[in-house]
C-alpha cells in the first residue's frame, strides 16, 4: 500500500484534486485573482498602519535614549509620552508629544536628537487642537507649516487620507467578523434544519419568515438610537438577521445531499449523526459557503457604511467611511464644496467593493461553473 | 389557485403579527422613550426656574409623582406590554376621555354631561348628576392608587381603535394623526419609487437583451464591468457623488440640490413646471434604480441566453422562421418570466428601503419622516412605518407569486 502511495506522489502528472483544479481555474481568471491579491495585501498592510500612517513617531532618539512609540501602539501597548519627556515646553508639556513639531525643531536646531516619522505623518484622530492642523484644508493646500495633506482635512482638522486608510481596516475587519458570526450561526442551523427536517425545520422556517420580513436597517437604527453603539453591539445587531442568507443556502444543500447514497451508506454502517453532518456532508457543501463569502463581505461593508452615514454606526472618533460622507454632505451647500470629504471615502468603498465583487464572481465561476456569469 | 393565494394571505397574518410584536417590544422596552424625554425636559425647565438651586439640587429636581402618572397614562405606559400591543392593534379597549374625579362630587365631562362617582358595596359606580338612582354604563371608572397611597379615581370611555381600524395614533411631535402625516408624504415616496422601478426595468430589459444577443462581444464585456461597478455601490452613495458633481457650484451646477421643486414653482408655466419637476427627479431616480438595474440586467441576459440555447429555439430556426420572430415571439416570452416574478418584490424595496436616499436628496417622503421620528422618539410614526414596511414586503411576495402564475402557465400553485 505504502509502495503505491509513494509512486503516486512521485508521478509528475498526478491528477489534480478537485480543489486544486478549482484553484487553478480561479487563478486563470485574472480579474478576480488580481483583485484577491490586491485586496488581501492591502488588508494585511492595513494592520501595520500605525507605523505607516500615523502622527506618532516610529523612532524618537532623545538625549541618548531611544523610544519606539508607534511600534508600541502597533502591538497595542500604551504609548503615551508627554511632551515634557522630550523637552517640549508650553502647549505640549502635559499633552501627548507632537512628534512632527519635535522633528521640525530638532531638524532646525541641528541637534543630535532625531525623530523618524511614519511615511505619512498624520494620524486619523488628531484634530485641530494639535499644532499644524486646520479644518477644511483642501488636498495639497499648505497648512501653517507648509505641509499639504494628500486628501485634505475634515471639519475638525483630521487628515482625510489617514482616516480613509484606517477606515479600510475598520470596514473590512467589521465585515469579516460579521461574516464569521453569521456563518457560525447560519451554518449549524441550516445543517440541522436541512438534515433533520421535521418540527425543527418547520419552526425555523416560520421564524425565518418573520425575521426576514423585519425592516432590518430600520430596526437596527431604532435600537442603536436607544443604546450607545460599539463595534461588538453593531456586529451582534447586524448578525441577528444576516445569518438567514447562508442558513437558507446550507439548508437547501443538506436537503439535497442527505438523499444521496454516501449518506445512506454512512448511516447503514452506524456513523453517528454529528459525524455524518460534519465529516461527510459538510465537505460536499463547501461550494455555497465559499461562493457566498465575498458577497457577504460586500453586504457587510455596505450596511456598516450606511449605518455610519446615518449616524448610528461606530462610536465617534472611529475612522469610518460613512461618517466622512455624512460630513461631506452636511457641507454640500458651502462653496467650494468639500468634495474630498465625499469622494475619498466613497472612492475607497467603491474600489474595495468592486474588487470584492470581482473576486466573488471569479470564485463562483471557478467553483460553480455555469455557462453564464451571474450577479447573484 | 384561488385557495392557494387565500392561504398565502392568511399565512401572512401570523408573520405580520410576529414582526410587529418584535418591533413593538424593542421600542417599548428600550430606555430613553418619550416619557424619559418629557421628564428630562420638565426637569430642565424646573432646574432653570429654580435657578439658584445649585448643583446639588439640580440632580434631585423631580417631577411631582402625579404629573408623572399623568404622563404615563398619556403615553399608555401604565399598562403591561401585551395590553399596550393589543390596544395598538385595536383588539383591546383603548381608554379615551379620561377625567380625574373625587368621590361624590359632580365632574363635568365631554358633551356637557355631569358625572358623579359613588362608592357602593360592589365597588365604584358612575351616575349622571341629574339622575343618581340608576348607574350609567357608557362611562367606566378606574379605582387606583397614586404612588403616595392617595386614591386615584378617574372616569373614562373605551373604544376599540388601533391599526386594524385604521387608527395609527397621533404623532407626539406634530400633534397630528399619523395617518394624515403619512397621507401627505406617501405619494411623494411612491412617485420616486414607481419611476425608479420603471426606469430600472426598462433599462434592464434593453441592456439585458442587447447583452444576450451580443454575448461575449466587447459591448457585453465592458457593460458587465460597468454593471458590477453599479452593483457594488449603494444607490445613495452614487447619488451623493452625482449630487456633488452635478448640483454644486464647485463643479457643474446643472441640477437642483434636492427636494421636490424649486421655490418659484407655483409661478411657472405648465411647460417649465414639468421641466422643473424632471430636473428634481433625475438624480434621485438614478439613485433608486441603480441597485435594481445591475441585478435585473444580468437576470434578463442569462434568462434569454438560456432560452436561446433551448431545443425549441433550434426547432423554430430549423423550420425557417426569421431571427427576429424567434427571438421576440419565442425566446423572449419565456425569458421575461423571472423578471416579471421579481416585480412584486422590487416594489417593496423601493418603498421601504428608501429612507437613506430620501435623506440624501432631502425628499419629504415617509422614509425621511420615520427617520426623524426615530430621532425624536415619535413612536406612533415609527410603528406606522413598520406596518407599512412589513405589509408591503408580505404583499410584495404574494404579488410576485401571483404575477409568476399569470405569466407562466406551467406554474400551478397548490
Amino acid at each position: 500500500m505504502a509502495f503505491f502511495k509513494k509512486t503516486a506522489a512521485a508521478e509528475p502528472n498526478k491528477p489534480l484534486t478537485l480543489f486544486q483544479r478549482r484553484w487553478k481555474k480561479f487563478k486563470s481568471l485574472k480579474r478576480g485573482y488580481y483583485s484577491l491579491v490586491i485586496i488581501t495585501t492591502a488588508y494585511v498592510i492595513s494592520w501595520f498602519l500605525p507605523i505607516l500612517v500615523n502622527n506618532t513617531a516610529i523612532v524618537v532618539h532623545y538625549e541618548g535614549e531611544t523610544y519606539f512609540p508607534a511600534v508600541r501602539e502597533l502591538v497595542g501597548m500604551s504609548y503615551f509620552h508627554a511632551g515634557s519627556e522630550f523637552g517640549m515646553t508650553g502647549e505640549f508639556a502635559d499633552k501627548e508629544a507632537s512628534y512632527r513639531l519635535l522633528d521640525e525643531t530638532w531638524e532646525q536646531a541641528n541637534s543630535d536628537n532625531f525623530v523618524i516619522m511614519p511615511i505619512y505623518p498624520y494620524g486619523p484622530i488628531e484634530d485641530f487642537q494639535t499644532a499644524g492642523n486646520q479644518a477644511f484644508l483642501a488636498p495639497f493646500a499648505p497648512d501653517g507649516h507648509g505641509h499639504g495633506r494628500v486628501l485634505g482635512t475634515d471639519d475638525r482638522g483630521r487628515d482625510v487620507f489617514s482616516r480613509m486608510a484606517y477606515g479600510f481596516n475598520v470596514s473590512l475587519s467589521f465585515a469579516l467578523a460579521l461574516v464569521l458570526l453569521e456563518y457560525l450561526i447560519g451554518i449549524p442551523l441550516g445543517m440541522i434544519s436541512g438534515y433533520k427536517g421535521g418540527w425543527f425545520d418547520t419552526i425555523l422556517q416560520r421564524f425565518i419568515e418573520i425575521w426576514s420580513t423585519l425592516p432590518t436597517l430600520f430596526v437596527i437604527i431604532i435600537v442603536v438610537s436607544l443604546i450607545t453603539p460599539s463595534f461588538a453591539l453593531l456586529l451582534a445587531l447586524l448578525s441577528i438577521t444576516a445569518w438567514i442568507g447562508i442558513c437558507w443556502l446550507i439548508r437547501a444543500e443538506f436537503l439535497r445531499e442527505k438523499s444521496k447514497d454516501y449518506v445512506a451508506a454512512a448511516i447503514s454502517i452506524g456513523v453517528p449523526t454529528r459525524k455524518i453532518l460534519i465529516k461527510h456532508i459538510l465537505p460536499n457543501s463547501l461550494v455555497p459557503i465559499i461562493t457566498y463569502f465575498p458577497f457577504a463581505i460586500v453586504a457587510g461593508i455596505g450596511s456598516l457604511v450606511s449605518l455610519d452615514f446615518l449616524g448610528f454606526g461606530l462610536p465617534a472618533p472611529t475612522p469610518s467611511w460613512g461618517e466622512m460622507v455624512q460630513m461631506g454632505l452636511k457641507y454640500i451647500t458651502s462653496n467650494p464644496v468639500k468634495w474630498w470629504l465625499i469622494a475619498s471615502p466613497l472612492g475607497a468603498m467603491f474600489t474595495t467593493l468592486l474588487m470584492t465583487v470581482f473576486v466573488g464572481e471569479s470564485i463562483r465561476e471557478a467553483f460553480d461553473p455555469k455557462v453564464f456569469s451571474r450577479l447573484r | 389557485m384561488g385557495t392557494y393565494f387565500l392561504r398565502r394571505l392568511l399565512l401572512a397574518i401570523p408573520t405580520f403579527i410576529g414582526c410587529t410584536i418584535v418591533v413593538f417590544s424593542i421600542v417599548q422596552l428600550a430606555p430613553g422613550g418619550p416619557l424619559e424625554q418629557q421628564k428630562r425636559q420638565l426637569q430642565a425647565a424646573a432646574a432653570e426656574r429654580g435657578g439658584s438651586g445649585g448643583v446639588a439640587s439640580e440632580g434631585e429636581t423631580t417631577i411631582p409623582p402625579k404629573a408623572l402618572e399623568e404622563l404615563k397614562r398619556y403615553y399608555g405606559f401604565d399598562k403591561p406590554l401585551h395590553e399596550r400591543y393589543l390596544i395598538w392593534l385595536g383588539l383591546w379597549p383603548r381608554e379615551i376621555d379620561q377625567y380625574s374625579v373625587t368621590l361624590d362630587s359632580a365632574r363635568r365631562v365631554s358633551g356637557g354631561q355631569f358625572l358623579i362617582v359613588k362608592r357602593q358595596a360592589g365597588g365604584l359606580s358612575v351616575y349622571d348628576a341629574s339622575n343618581t338612582s340608576t348607574p350609567i354604563t357608557t362611562w367606566l371608572v378606574a379605582d387606583k392608587k397614586h404612588e403616595d397611597g392617595s386614591p386615584n379615581i378617574y372616569v373614562y370611555k373605551t373604544t376599540f381603535s388601533g391599526i386594524l381600524t385604521g387608527d395609527f395614533g397621533r404623532s407626539y411631535q406634530y400633534r397630528e394623526p399619523v395617518i394624515e402625516l403619512i397621507k401627505e408624504r406617501l405619494p411623494v415616496s411612491i412617485q420616486f419609487g414607481v419611476i425608479g422601478f420603471l426606469v430600472a426595468y426598462v433599462v434592464a430589459l434593453y441592456l439585458g437583451i442587447q447583452k444576450a444577443l451580443e454575448h461575449r462581444s466587447r459591448f457585453d464585456i465592458f457593460s458587465s464591468v460597468g454593471l458590477f461597478a453599479l452593483n457594488s455601490m449603494p444607490g445613495w452613495a452614487l447619488g451623493a457623488i452625482l449630487l456633488m458633481l452635478l448640483a454644486t457650484d464647485t463643479f457643474w451646477s446643472l441640477l437642483p440640490l434636492g427636494g421636490m421643486q424649486g421655490t418659484d414653482y407655483e409661478s411657472l408655466q405648465i411647460g417649465s413646471k414639468i421641466i422643473e419637476r424632471a430636473r428634481h427627479f433625475i438624480l434621485p431616480v438614478i439613485a433608486y434604480s441603480v441597485g435594481g438595474i445591475a441585478s435585473l440586467t444580468m437576470l434578463m441576459k442569462n434568462s434569454l441566453l438560456e432560452n436561446l440555447s433551448q431545443d425549441y429555439v433550434r426547432t423554430a430556426f430549423a423550420k425557417g422562421l426569421r431571427e427576429k420572430r424567434v427571438i421576440w415571439m419565442h425566446a423572449m416570452r419565456n425569458s421575461i418570466i423571472p423578471l416579471a416574478a421579481r416585480a412584486g418584490f422590487v416594489i417593496t424595496i423601493f418603498l421601504a428601503g428608501s429612507f437613506i436616499i430620501e435623506l440624501v436628496f432631502n425628499i419629504e417622503g415617509i422614509g425621511k419622516l420615520s427617520y426623524m421620528a426615530i430621532l425624536s422618539r415619535d413612536y406612533p410614526i415609527v410603528f406606522a412605518f413598520t406596518v407599512i414596511g412589513v405589509s408591503t414586503l408580505l404583499l410584495g411576495n404574494i404579488i410576485s407569486d401571483f404575477i409568476l402564475a399569470l405569466v407562466d402557465p406551467r406554474i400551478r400553485f397548490k
